[in-house]
């Protein structure tokens, strides 16, 4: 369970403070995959690091399965955006994905097969010996998620993980990521700017308010669990949903230039 | 491009040069400039006998621990100065000044305190040696990609594994261009170190055929050294092969699209 109350981050420097993130309170399940979405700097990035532990908040909390944030908490994963970036450029994939855990002092044969699952679960088996820049874009964000998967986590961050590859690929990860997400029951934070893939992926879409961030809307996406590209995309509830939140996102934006 | 055009490429001028050399030189009768074929001729009975294990051998020992030496100082200095900003700024007005220094000065004073024996000399390559690795290590692991080094930190990353796996192979580029310097103002100050108080050496030898008129001698010493540059210089690129090979990959990638 993923537990954030009261959370504000003003950055200091300069001279100029900037308040990126005025309240936030929010609660995910266990089991749970709930998106975040909201208009371009409204602070997603800064809120992802406050949970993952890489940010110290200004106040609040934030606590995972009940324990307080401090540092990065050893049952979480995050996948990043820049995927060319956050893969080890030196390691072959199946070092990045085992890296992690050698580092935890894992056993050679649990961690042997903890990474062939992974690489399994994200249909990359056959490239374990490839470097990551011999693969595509599309290919190396599966890297990052076999990584964070093989690490076991019990809640999963992502941030704009499909931001930077083409639309198709996107299509793919979208679905390779409920697939994994349904099979592991892992509790899950899905950071985008994108209301159709929120809509998508989520059973629940969390609506940030422009510059200082607070919630706008939390929304129920209740559209069937089995989903696909064609038919829940072309679901009148979809649209209705979809445009519930592209609604709620302008009426952020304007109270926030205005 | 095939072995065969590539190795053309490389050896078409040292072989031009060469022949010119050779036929400028066929006919000189002047003392100082011998020809290069009394040059050659005297080359395999000046170092392939005794000199070899007598000179030859002492200068490159010399020069691979003195090099040896001032990798690791290099490399660990420059780790502990590059992740640490306090360590950096009392340091950095001092290392300015250190590497500011040329090390050939330090010839006389090392050997004061250390004697005139292979110790001084080890010293001095490593003096000179250590300010283009420990600087570009700086540098090297001051640049750290920053969502790599979030993503150390949320895997719970870190200590000697981040040592290994992040910060070195993260800054392993900056540390070869430093290296690569290093390599030949480790050969420079091999022959300086050899030339002031020496008696064993390629340096040392150098000098002594100068002073006793042996000019092709003199001359074959000079070509001595130069092709130890280039052999030492290929080792060099081998292990830079291995070592950066991802990183040269990357740039290969990055210049098809």
């Amino acid at each position: 369970m993923l537990e954030v109350s009261g959370l504000r981050k003003v950055y200091d420097g300069h001279g100029r403070r900037v308040e990126a993130i005025a309240e936030l309170t929010f609660t995910v399940a266990d089991g749970e995959l709930a998106c975040v979405v909201g208009p371009s700097g409204c602070g997603k990035t800064t809120l992802l690091k406050c949970i993952a532990g890489l940010l110290p908040p200004t106040a609040g909390e934030v606590r995972v399965d009940g324990v307080p944030v401090t540092g990065p908490p050893p049952g979480l994963a995050v996948v990043f955006q820049e995927y060319g970036r956050s893969l080890f450029p030196w390691l072959r994939v199946r070092d990045n994905v085992d890296l992690p855990l050698r580092a935890a002092g894992q056993r050679r044969a649990h961690r042997d097969r903890a990474v062939a699952e992974a690489l399994d679960a994200v249909g990359l088996a056959d490239a374990q010996h490839a470097y990551p820049w011999q693969l595509s874009g599309g290919m190396q964000q599966r890297v990052a998620i076999a990584r964070a998967i093989a690490y076991g986590p019990t809640v999963l961050l992502m941030d704009e993980p499909f931001a930077a590859v083409d639309a198709q690929t996107r299509a793919d990860l979208e679905d390779l990521l409920r697939a994994v997400w349904q099979r592991l029951g892992v509790t899950l934070l899905f950071v985008t700017h994108d209301i159709d893939e929120s809509v998508y992926l989520g059973q629940r879409v969390i609506v940030l308010s422009g510059s200082p961030t607070r919630i706008a809307e939390d929304v129920a996406i209740d559209l069937p669990a089995t989903r696909d590209q064609l038919t829940t995309r072309g679901d009148p509830r979809f649209a209705e949903l979809r445009g519930q939140i592209y609604a709620q996102i302008q009426k952020a934006k304007s109270r926030s230039e205005g | 491009m095939t072995i065969v055009r590539r190795t053309a490429v490389v050896l078409a001028l040292p072989v031009l040069l060469v022949v010119a050399w050779w036929f400028a030189s066929a006919g000189s009768t002047d003392f100082y400039r011998p020809p290069l074929s009394r040059i050659l001729a005297v080359f395999p009975e000046t170092w392939l006998g005794a000199r070899l294990r007598d000179d030859v051998l002492p200068s490159v020992v010399r020069l691979l621990l003195g090099y040896g030496a001032a990798l690791v100082l290099g490399i660990a200095l420059g780790v502990l100065i590059g992740a640490n900003r306090t360590v950096r700024a009392l340091l950095e007005p001092v290392l300015e000044f250190l590497r500011a220094i040329p090390p050939p000065v330090l010839v006389p004073i090392i050997a004061l305190v250390a004697g005139i024996g292979d110790l001084t000399k080890v010293i001095v390559i490593v003096s000179g040696c250590v300010w283009p690795i420990l600087l570009n290590t700086v540098e090297g692991v001051r640049a750290v990609d920053d969502v790599l080094d979030d993503t150390c930190r949320s895997y719970g990353i870190r200590g000697v594994t981040r040592l290994r796996h992040l910060v070195l192979r993260a800054a392993s580029p900056q540390i070869v261009t430093g290296a690569r310097q290093a390599l030949s103002i480790g050969i420079i100050l091999m022959v300086i170190s050899e030339m002031f108080a020496a008696n064993s050496g390629l340096g040392f030898a150098v000098v002594q055929f100068q002073r006793g008129f042996a000019i092709p001698e003199m001359w074959s010493g000079v070509l001595l050294l130069g092709l130890l540059g280039v052999v030492l210089s290929l080792l060099f690129r081998l292990a830079e092969a291995r070592i950066l090979r991802w990183y040269h990959g990357i740039r290969a990638v990055s210049r098809e699209s």
